[in-house]
């Protein structure tokens, strides 16, 4: 039986070394958009170079994220062409940053925003815009597709997040207890998305008891109910149940009465708005400008960035509130705005894993770990067929305390990072490292606002909301935390005021003015 | 005596071959990707010989009594491993498992059987003169089997039968090794009354062979395989038993030559006949190019433009005798264009229209064939459709899967279009459905073109007639974002099956 042995020998051997070069894929990647360099020059009060002109402008739109594009798009919709609106980075969109690679456009952050209620007036504005609801019906290529997101826990995928299989009787009533009191939440109109418009005053008691003890009161304390409610507290606040108010825990579910099957998705995530706003008010956006100072002296504005000083009647603050200190002179600490640090990272897959178990899913989500899961950037795709895909992994760093959290982000280098989420992801797909090629990792230090206990209902929040004065402030964690609606709302608001007060007695004047929208 | 021992040589190593080269093309068959197959068969096998020859020397005592033993041993797990496998992968899941066990089992058994033969015949010869017989009819054996294998064994015996043939040879030099070792071994009668038990239940084992592949296959693919081939996309496998050919995409069967006129004359004729003056066609899937015969079939259209994902598969049906026969040599028409792309984004991509569109894609059987069944395809469908256009789909059966085809009618309905259900009997399909569909009414054609074998004017009226059994049934539409059908498809074949 030693028959063409050797050339047995060599086949073997070629197989042998082809396996082992598979088993061992080099995965490549970094750290990108990094700009808490920037935001640290604020902290530290850095010294900036003195401006070389002086520009004349009526209003100066500050942040470029959904709040500051909303509001340009709401000014440019309404006819006044006579603003700037500056971004730090060298690309807007803020928390609904995209990227793109050769495969496909994948998210950064932001990546879905959910079938919006009747409420939601100017999100469905906006939507009706990009053509993305037609007469009152919502487009079908920008739904999620079918299956929307599974969950595994137990050894096994099921179909949804909210947990369905392995429950005990006692879990199944308190989920079902839980619902009956959000039903009853919902049915009293008071938690509204966005969530200004039904804010009541007699349910500030829900703001003054974390989310935790109120389910303690409850006396709900099912372990699988617990987990995904966690999950959901860690998905849109990046906090813990005990470290959010009770009252934005059950603004979570009571706010959302959705009238198809959803939410609106894309490839590149939120990223798609931003593309189509862009797509409108591009012209007025001015990149990789960061402004380092926001001074009110008697009549005058300034707002300096880069070389240019800004001159401006009136400047809407879009960018994350707790700059504010370090940007506007005269502006004490805030003390109610607690961030989020989190972590999104973009896996290349040259192949799906072997165990991927099903049909491709577009969000996956595991039960008991510290992560979000990962969202696949294809599957909004209209192919049957898919080789290669991105993944979208979240990791809002929720437990502990957000500085500490801040500091061990920054701290961790790239191959930490890669190395936690791999490890995360093979306890579910255990040959993920043979899939995987390159992993980019976006670190954001204070990436949505907390709605901590008391934060809601806080005298400060509520003073930074009513907008008067010069300097109006217009980002989405006015409103406690930090969702598409919130952010949308308040930047449209602050423009209607902007127009308003604009079109007052200097109206004449401004629209007098030659547009400054493209001249450099 | 001499030439007897070597000729033991040459079966032993002849049959070990064999189980390897059986296992090693079943699994490519089964499984696909045969140089992985291969690859890992042989190693493994190798792998284990070494552990076998290793063994063999803490076997001191009665060599040709265990000898005797091995050769048994070896017949009866090779000669009824192929029969094993077939059965493990039509049955259960543990079909891999399997195939590596026997493979190591095998590889064990035959890496004993030199060493202990050499051992036991080395009084008789001069060492080198041992070494340098036993290992030339080793090769030669070898090389015997690996010509009789692709020649002989699998075209005229198949897998199982020949696996079989291999395992009475094992027992049969068993056998005979009782007779020219008799004077080194004990109990040789005991010996000989378990070789011929081994041989009766192998001689059973190739008797009802056809039996067992049969009970096997008919999970499987109930003919010869003629054709396998794993693309990109999907896994072709063509089939045939006498006249019959038989294409399946992954395992679901596509056509029978036999009857495959029914289906794709029920597909074309009712729509393509009642269009006025049809100049441009389009086909979405129908990679076989047999809708594309039929629509040739009318001189008057100038165009037909066929888009299939799969490359290969329209390679294949463009240059394969066998199947250009079936179509025709459709796809060499000039008025043919063929485009492989994903059906939906093409549609996004591309402006034309058409007359005449038809769509004939596999089931929905899962969520990433179900987009191509959605209220969304159907508009991006409808949007290439010309003022007087009609377009057919493929839709399932209304029998089998009567909630899938009426919820299909139903999307392309609230697609905004009109609707017009039919059916057709292929026997080897069952009751077919298909829906025709346009922006105005559908007035049945007053001719139809000369020749066909199954579709005429009398009896098309009853095509769009469904009896009880079939009648319409009120369904949600598919869309993107609620993929019912996938649902509802799945449920009425779990139906069916039990």
């Amino acid at each position: 039986m030693t028959v063409s042995r050797r050339s047995f020998i060599q086949s073997a051997g070629f197989s042998l070394a082809g396996l082992s070069m598979k088993t061992e894929p080099r995965i490549s990647g970094s750290f990108v958009n990094e700009s808490f360099q920037q935001g640290h020059m604020l902290r530290d009060r850095a010294v900036f170079a003195a401006p070389k002109r002086i520009e004349k402008i009526p209003v100066v739109i500050v942040g470029g994220g959904i709040a500051g594009l909303s509001a340009a798009w709401r000014l440019q919709k309404r006819g006044f062409r006579d603003f700037v609106l500056l971004e730090m980075c060298d690309q807007a969109g803020g928390n609904s940053r995209w990227g793109e690679n050769e495969i496909t456009a994948y998210p950064w952050a932001a990546h879905y925003v959910p079938v919006p209620g009747r409420k939601a007036v100017y999100v469905r504005e906006l939507f009706e815009d990009l053509g993305v609801l037609k007469d009152g019906k919502w487009e079908e290529r920008h739904l999620c597709f079918s299956p929307q997101e599974r969950l595994f826990l137990f050894g096994r995928w099921q179909e949804g997040i909210e947990p369905a299989v392995g429950l005990t009787q006692s879990d199944r009533d308190q989920f079902r207890r839980f619902e009956d009191q959000i039903h009853a939440f919902r049915a009293t109109g008071k938690f509204t998305v966005p969530m200004e418009v039904g804010l009541a005053d007699d349910t500030s008691s829900l703001d003054r008891i974390s989310f935790a003890d109120w389910l303690g009161e409850q006396r709900m304390d099912s372990h699988i109910l617990h987990w995904y409610l966690n999950y959901c507290c860690r998905d849109d606040y990046g906090a813990m149940t005990d470290q959010t108010s009770a009252w934005a825990g059950i603004q979570y579910f009571a706010s959302r009465e959705p009238d198809e099957k959803g939410p609106l998705t894309w490839p590149e995530g939120n990223g798609w708005i931003v593309r189509r706003l862009l797509e409108r008010v591009g012209s007025f956006v001015r990149t990789s400008q960061m402004v380092h100072k926001i001074v009110q002296n008697g009549s005058v504005l300034k707002v300096f960035a880069g070389d240019t000083e800004y001159r401006p009647e009136m400047v809407i603050f879009a960018a994350p509130t707790f700059l504010a200190p370090y940007l506007i002179e005269g502006v004490a600490r805030l003390h109610s705005f607690e961030y989020s640090p989190w972590l999104t990272a973009n896996l290349t897959l040259e192949h799906l894993p072997k165990n991927y178990g099903g049909d491709p899913t577009w969000d996956s989500v595991f039960m008991e770990s510290p992560t979000l899961g990962y969202v696949d950037a294809t599957h909004q795709t209209l192919r049957t067929h898919v080789d290669r895909t991105v993944w979208t992994f979240y990791w809002a760093l929720a437990e502990g305390s957000p500085s500490q959290n801040r500091q061990m982000l920054l701290s961790s280098d790239w191959n930490h990072w890669k190395e936690a989420i791999l490890h995360d992801l093979e306890r579910v797909h255990p040959d993920i490292r043979q899939c995987v090629s390159r992993i980019d990792i976006m670190r954001m230090g204070h990436a949505m606002a907390r709605p901590t206990v008391g934060s809601i209902f806080s005298p400060e929040r509520r003073r930074l909301t009513e907008l008067h004065g010069r300097i109006l402030f217009a980002n989405s964690d006015l409103s406690g935390f930090s969702i598409f609606e919130e952010a949308q709302y308040r930047g449209i608001v602050a423009a209607e005021h902007v127009l308003n007060r604009l079109s007052g007695s200097d109206c004449l004047q401004l629209h007098s003015l030659p547009s400054r929208g493209t001249s450099e | 005596m001499g030439i007897l021992l070597f000729i033991t040589v040459l079966l032993i190593s002849a049959c070990g071959l064999i189980y390897e080269l059986v296992a090693g093309t079943l699994a490519s068959y089964l499984l696909g990707d045969s140089v992985l197959q291969f690859s890992t068969i042989i190693g493994c096998y190798l792998f284990a010989m070494g552990i076998g020859s290793a063994l063999s020397r803490y076997i001191d005592r009665g060599l040709a009594y265990r000898f005797v033993w091995i050769e048994l041993l070896l017949g009866v797990v090779g000669g009824f491993s192929s029969a094993l496998l077939f059965l493990a992968f039509a049955y259960s899941q543990g079909f891999e498992f399997l195939m590596y066990t026997l493979v190591i089992v095998i590889g064990v058994l035959v890496g004993l059987e030199i060493p202990l033969l050499m051992r036991i015949v080395r009084d008789r010869y001069q060492f080198r003169d041992v070494v340098a017989h036993v290992l030339t009819f080793d090769y030669l054996g070898a090389l015997g089997a690996s010509l009789l294998f692709p020649i002989l064994l699998v075209p005229h015996l198949g897998l199982v039968r020949s696996a079989m043939v291999f395992g009475i040879l094992n027992a049969a030099v068993a056998l005979w090794s009782t007779f020219i070792f008799a004077n080194q071994m004990a109990r040789t009668a005991v010996l000989r009354f378990f070789c011929v038990i081994v041989l009766a239940a192998l001689c059973t084992g190739l008797a009802e062979a056809k039996h067992i592949t049969q009970a096997a296959e008919d999970n499987i693919y109930a003919d010869e395989i003629i054709f396998a081939r794993d693309t990109h996309y999907q896994h072709i496998v063509l089939t045939r038993f006498k006249d019959d050919i038989r294409l399946f995409l992954n395992s679901h069967l596509q056509f029978s030559s036999r009857d495959e006129y029914r289906y794709h004359e029920a597909l074309i004729h009712p729509g393509l006949s009642a269009i006025a003056a049809p100049r441009r066609v389009l086909v979405l899937g129908g990679g076989d190019g047999l809708a594309v015969r039929e629509i040739l079939k009318y001189p008057q259209v100038e165009s037909i433009t066929l888009v299939d994902l799969d490359p290969e598969m329209t390679r294949l049906f463009s240059t394969n005798p066998m199947l250009t026969g079936l179509n025709q040599k459709s796809f060499l028409s000039p008025k043919v264009h063929v485009i492989n792309d994903d059906a939906f984004p093409w549609l996004d991509s591309d402006a034309e229209s058409f007359d005449f569109i038809v769509i004939d894609f596999p089931d929905p059987t899962n969520y990433s064939l179900g987009k191509l069944y959605t209220t969304a395809f159907y508009k991006a469908v409808a949007r290439h459709l010309s003022e007087q256009g009609l377009m057919v789909v493929q839709s399932t059966s209304p029998m089998f899967a009567r909630d899938s085809y009426w919820c299909i009618a139903e999307t392309i309905k609230q697609a905004g279009m009109l609707t017009y259900p039919y059916h057709v009997y292929v026997p080897s399909f069952g009751e077919w459905g298909f829906v025709l569909a346009g922006h105005h009414e559908y007035t049945r054609p007053a001719t139809l073109p000369a020749g066909l074998r199954f579709v005429d004017l009398k009896g098309l009226p009853a095509l769009f007639q469904f009896p009880p059994d079939m009648a319409p049934l009120s369904m949600p539409p598919n869309r993107l974002n609620d993929q019912v059908l996938v649902h509802l498809y799945d449920q009425d074949w779990k139906d069916i099956s039990h």
